[in-house]
């Protein structure tokens, strides 16, 4: 019975298919809002679908980081540019994309799109090697409770991967986020003399 | 109940399996980096092009994590996204204030009427 529970359950399946609608649909709302910030508030919702997605991947550290960083960052910092720069209202909200430009995009995307199903098929005999794999991996885990997860969770090993094995990595992270601080600064700052 | 499940899990057809099959975590991130590309070449808004690098990010933070995590369950591809996380983030910082800049100096973000490097 605790079987059914830790392998997912029919309920997990439909919120898993209502998070990877709700995913594609506001992506595909991304490209053909007329208004950026409607694209922007659909890139949100997006971005909320993702860390659902991580969350079935059993990626909890990370799904919240994707909504810390992404939500709570990213989002308001595309806010912030579109009402900065679009009081041009003249420009309609970009409303009229080219024709050209929007049969281009779908073409390129159309391939892309075809290429990535034709690799995945591809690689269908070790796909359903690797859902094999992930089944024995849950074998070892049907025992496991919410008490043993709290008492050692995974983003200790997470930790000790970044600082170990990905140590060096890690800095350099650090040193490239300082510097696109210190360039966003510069870069935005009006030119003033002595 | 044990056959169902393994029948469940192993899931080759198309679609099935639903959150157990990873054919459905490559076919969503496949659909987000089609889409970003899409919304790359059609948009003319810099800010609407930062928002297809971003859902391209997003779909390679998902392969990144789907292919560690049916590989059992390995931290390697978890450590991988959030690098792609972190440098998302600085880019979007300096990305938008690039468009600060042009906006500064052209009163536009229109990609195509920003098309002189030097005023």
């Amino acid at each position: 019975m605790e079987y059914s529970v830790q392998i997912m359950s029919p309920a997990a399946h439909i919120l898993f298919w209502f998070v990877m609608v709700m995913t594609v649909a506001s992506a595909a709302l991304v490209v053909v809002a007329k208004k950026i910030l409607h694209a922007a508030f659909a890139l949100s919702i997006c971005f909320l679908g993702v860390s659902g997605i991580y969350v079935f991947l059993h990626a909890d550290f990370l799904a919240a980081v994707q909504l810390i960083v992404y939500v709570g960052g990213i989002i308001v910092l595309i806010m912030f540019a579109i009402m900065f720069s679009s009081h041009t209202q003249e420009a309609g909200g970009e409303g009229g994309r080219h024709y050209l430009a929007l049969g281009a995009g779908a073409a390129t995307a159309l391939i892309v799109f075809t290429s990535v199903l034709m690799m995945v098929g591809k690689l269908n005999q070790p796909l359903a090697e690797q859902n094999n794999r992930a089944y024995e991996a849950y074998q070892h885990t049907v025992g496991i409770t919410a008490a043993d997860l709290a008492a050692e969770p995974q983003r200790l090993g997470l930790g000790h991967m970044l600082m170990g094995e990905y140590l060096l990595p890690f800095e350099v992270a650090s040193i490239l986020v300082l510097a696109a601080l210190l360039g966003a600064v510069v870069i935005v700052r009006k030119e003033t003399k002595g | 109940m044990e056959a169902f499940l393994q029948t469940t899990f192993l899931a080759d057809s198309l679609l099935g399996g639903g959150p157990n099959n990873l054919f459905n975590y490559l076919l969503l991130s496949g659909i987000l980096f089609a889409l970003g590309i899409f919304a790359m070449i059609s948009r003319r808004n810099a800010v609407g092009i930062l928002m297809g690098v971003e859902l391209i990010l997003n779909a390679s933070g998902i392969n990144f994590v789907a292919f560690s995590r049916f590989n059992g369950h390995h931290l390697e591809g978890q450590v991988f996204t959030l690098f792609i996380i972190v440098l998302a983030a600085a880019e979007a910082a300096v990305a938008l204030a690039l468009v600060l800049a042009v906006f500064q100096t052209h009163r536009s973000i229109e990609l195509d009427q920003v098309d002189e490097m030097k005023l």
